[in-house]
């Protein structure tokens, strides 16, 4: 009797073990991105296959727009108490929610993780806010140059010209324009925000020192390095003004073969070769005065909000999503850089790197990448640089006057921020 | 029923009865109307006055404190270039796309307000735009303005004219998104305008016909006068259009060429949601509140007293 009574006790614990138990590993994590189309499946394949190796976790991964559809949802979704769990932030956009406590650190995490040694330098640094670690990279990017061969060939080039400084990309812009105008093909796609302050990079100056935090707007290179910019929109006339108003209307012409230059992130190459197929040809982006080029992309951040099981699932799922196996998936669809040391030593990325060789460029580059600033003024400063940049490309105002009045608005708008 | 509207219906029960049924007669339509006073208090008297609240004080949607500022975000605002560049681009939209609209759509009105079968089907097209996303309008005609790939400068270039940059020139650039919004209202306008001329009794045309009239003197002074109710009507709506215009010009120029096409809600998107900066971007929507109540205010002051509602 004693024993039957244990069996039906054991028995009973048992059943209710085997009912709670997965109630009580079963976590959700809400996950907010931005990719869709061939990114956004990618990101699904590796979604799943987290699933699959953590059966008590569930990665509920949810599209929401761009990063700045990401930005506005997320602030109108915290006061209303309805954020997610983890969310994808631009590398420099997330100061402002590392400063005011949104985002968890992530630095206890990442110091127990072996991952934190296996990620290259760039790629950890661009995690880091005051010292202490807020996301982990996901997808990096740095600008490269790209252009249209059969549209060179049209234009004369039988060989690749020299595309190394401002004057070698007016030359080829302006021969390809004068040539080939007449079929509605443009020199160069007028460089978006991302391109141009990589432009700037290469002419040995920056928009706000990322060590210092100086404010370097109006530093004589960066002046010459807008200047430039801006003269191929309303001087030289290469580039259409249709993508000063709407930077995507410059990628997308050169998508449809209505432009022979292009100035912009990685993570468009996959785009440049559905489109363009062997056309496509990458290589780095020029050296004016120096080689130097502005780490971009986005990590992966976890909410402070979320209860410490959710976070910790969440922080599983970051820790996979930058592992050799996720990332190489990830480089070999989308083109943005490998983030992880190991990377290339997977099948899949050795096959991208052997049958797109554009896709290597990126990764030539990482030795003279540069991490951005990212304090809380930078989102202020970089909402604001596209008025300027339609006011001086479209010549409606001086480049210097532009910049010195720009430089001192973002002084005063730092010093108001802080 | 009975019991609320006939005296004698009330119970023996004496006065205190009789007070209990007089209560409930006094607040039976104040209950009727309960709901729907809650639903707008949830979603327009109460939002009004967290904006109120919020225009006083410095937050950034982030922050869990929000610090008291007094007038602060108002002074920042009203020193600033970017609130009398909005303020003024948006003024001139209103002051060229109200008319415009008025006229358009009064013009045409009177044209399709005959019973026959081709305006009926006009009205059915004209109308289509103001059923359609303006997401969806403003993608489309960003494409037909654009300098080196639209439609515009494509005919334009056949007709050996030079290329015009309809969404780059700053002076160009309003006007394009004027005749845009124009495009996308007028159906709307229109057939208000077909509802309010039809309801003009034809008796008076025929007593116009019979004196003679001719047909520009009978539009002056018979229908004008006798659709003013209407056109006060489309002059309240659409100037509150004009000063809230956002999706076309968000999705066709962003407020570009340099500011040239800011208009006050875009301004307060930019400042709200953009740049954190909610304290301000709330200054900004009362601002902008109490604008167009002092101009539904003036119009009613000018307008209002000079209409006549009856035939």
């Amino acid at each position: 009797m004693r024993n039957s009574n244990r069996t039906v006790i054991a028995a009973g614990a048992l059943a209710l073990g085997s009912i709670a138990a997965p109630a009580m590993a079963d976590v959700t994590v809400e996950f907010w991105h931005s990719f869709s189309g061939a990114s956004g499946d990618a990101l699904n394949e590796i979604v799943e296959k987290f699933e699959a190796a953590n059966p008590g976790i569930d990665i509920d991964a949810q599209y929401v727009g761009n990063y700045n559809d990401i930005v506005s949802k997320l602030q109108a979704a915290i006061p209303a108490r309805r954020a997610p769990d983890a969310v994808i932030m631009e590398v420099t956009r997330y100061g402002l929610f590392a400063d005011r406590g949104v985002l968890l650190d992530l630095t206890p995490y990442l110091d127990a993780d072996p991952l934190k040694d296996d990620l290259f330098d760039f790629a950890r640094e661009v995690g880091v806010y005051d010292g202490k670690n807020y996301i982990v990279p996901f997808n990096s990017s740095t600008p490269v140059l790209y252009y249209n061969k059969a549209i060179l060939e049209q234009a004369g080039y039988d060989e690749e010209p020299p595309l190394k400084t401002y004057d070698d990309l007016l030359n080829v812009a302006k021969t390809i324009t004068e040539k080939l105008g007449d079929q509605g093909i443009t020199g160069i796609a007028a460089p978006g925000q991302f391109a141009r302050w990589g432009l700037i990079m290469s002419n040995d100056s920056d928009l706000i020192d990322s060590v210092t935090g100086e404010i370097l707007i109006d530093a004589p290179n960066t002046v010459e390095a807008y200047d430039w910019m801006a003269s191929l929109v309303h001087e030289a006339k290469v580039a259409s003004p249709d993508g000063v108003t709407e930077e995507k209307n410059g990628r997308d012409a050169f998508y449809a073969g209505k432009v022979g230059l292009m100035m912009n992130s990685t993570g468009n190459y996959g785009g440049a070769i559905s489109a363009l197929g062997d056309d496509v040809v990458v290589r780095p982006m020029p050296c004016n005065k120096v080689c130097r080029v502005p780490i971009g992309g986005a990590g992966i951040g976890i909410l402070s909000t979320s209860e410490k099981e959710v976070q910790d699932a969440a922080y599983k799922f970051i820790s996979y999503a930058a592992s050799p196996e996720s990332n190489a998936l990830w480089f070999s669809v989308t083109g943005y850089m490998p983030i992880n040391k190991h990377t290339a030593e997977q099948p899949l990325a050795a096959e991208a790197l052997k049958t797109k060789p554009g896709i290597r460029v990126a990764i030539d580059q990482l030795p003279f990448a540069k991490g951005r600033p990212r304090p809380p003024v930078v989102t202020w400063m970089r909402a604001t640089e596209y008025e300027m940049w339609q006011a001086m490309a479209l010549g409606q105002r001086g480049v210097q006057d532009t910049l010195d009045a720009f430089a001192e608005r973002t002084r005063q708008e730092e010093a108001r921020t802080n | 029923m009975s019991t609320l509207t006939d005296p004698s219906a009330v119970p023996s029960g004496g006065r205190h009865s009789l007070f209990r049924a007089g209560l409930r007669r006094r607040a039976t339509p104040y209950l009727m109307v309960l709901p729907l006073m809650g639903f707008i208090a949830a979603f327009t008297y109460i939002p009004i006055a967290a904006s109120l609240n919020l225009s006083f004080r410095e937050w950034d949607f982030l922050s869990p404190d929000k610090p008291f500022v007094g007038l602060d975000n108002y002074r920042l605002l009203l020193s600033s270039h970017e609130f009398w560049n909005a303020l003024k681009v948006t003024t001139v939209f209103a002051l060229i796309s109200v008319p415009l609209r008025l006229l358009l759509a009064l013009g045409i009105a009177s044209y399709l307000v005959r019973e026959t079968l081709p305006s009926r089907f006009l009205r059915g097209a004209l109308f289509l735009p103001s059923v359609t996303s303006t997401v969806a309008i403003a993608v489309v005609f960003s494409w037909i303005f654009s300098t080196d790939y639209g439609l515009m400068n494509a005919g334009l270039q056949l007709l050996g004219a030079p290329k015009v940059m309809w969404l780059q020139d700053p002076q160009l650039a309003l006007f394009v998104l004027i005749l845009v919004n124009t495009w996308k209202q007028l159906g709307y306008d229109i057939i208000i305008y077909i509802a309010g001329l039809q309801a003009i009794p034809q008796e008076l045309y025929d007593a116009a016909a019979i004196d003679g009239g001719r047909r520009r003197h009978v539009f002056r002074r018979v229908t004008l006068p006798l659709v003013m109710p209407t056109t006060y009507f489309l002059l309240v709506i659409s100037v509150i259009d004009a000063f809230q215009v956002f999706t076309i010009v968000d999705v066709m120029t962003h407020g570009g060429p340099a500011g040239a096409t800011d208009m006050l809600v875009n301004m307060l998107f930019r400042v709200g949601f953009t740049l954190f900066d909610i304290g301000t971007g709330s200054a900004l929507a009362v601002l902008l509140f109490v604008l167009l109540i002092a101009l539904a205010l003036i119009k009613s002051r000018f307008l209002g007293r000079n209409i006549h509602y009856g035939s």
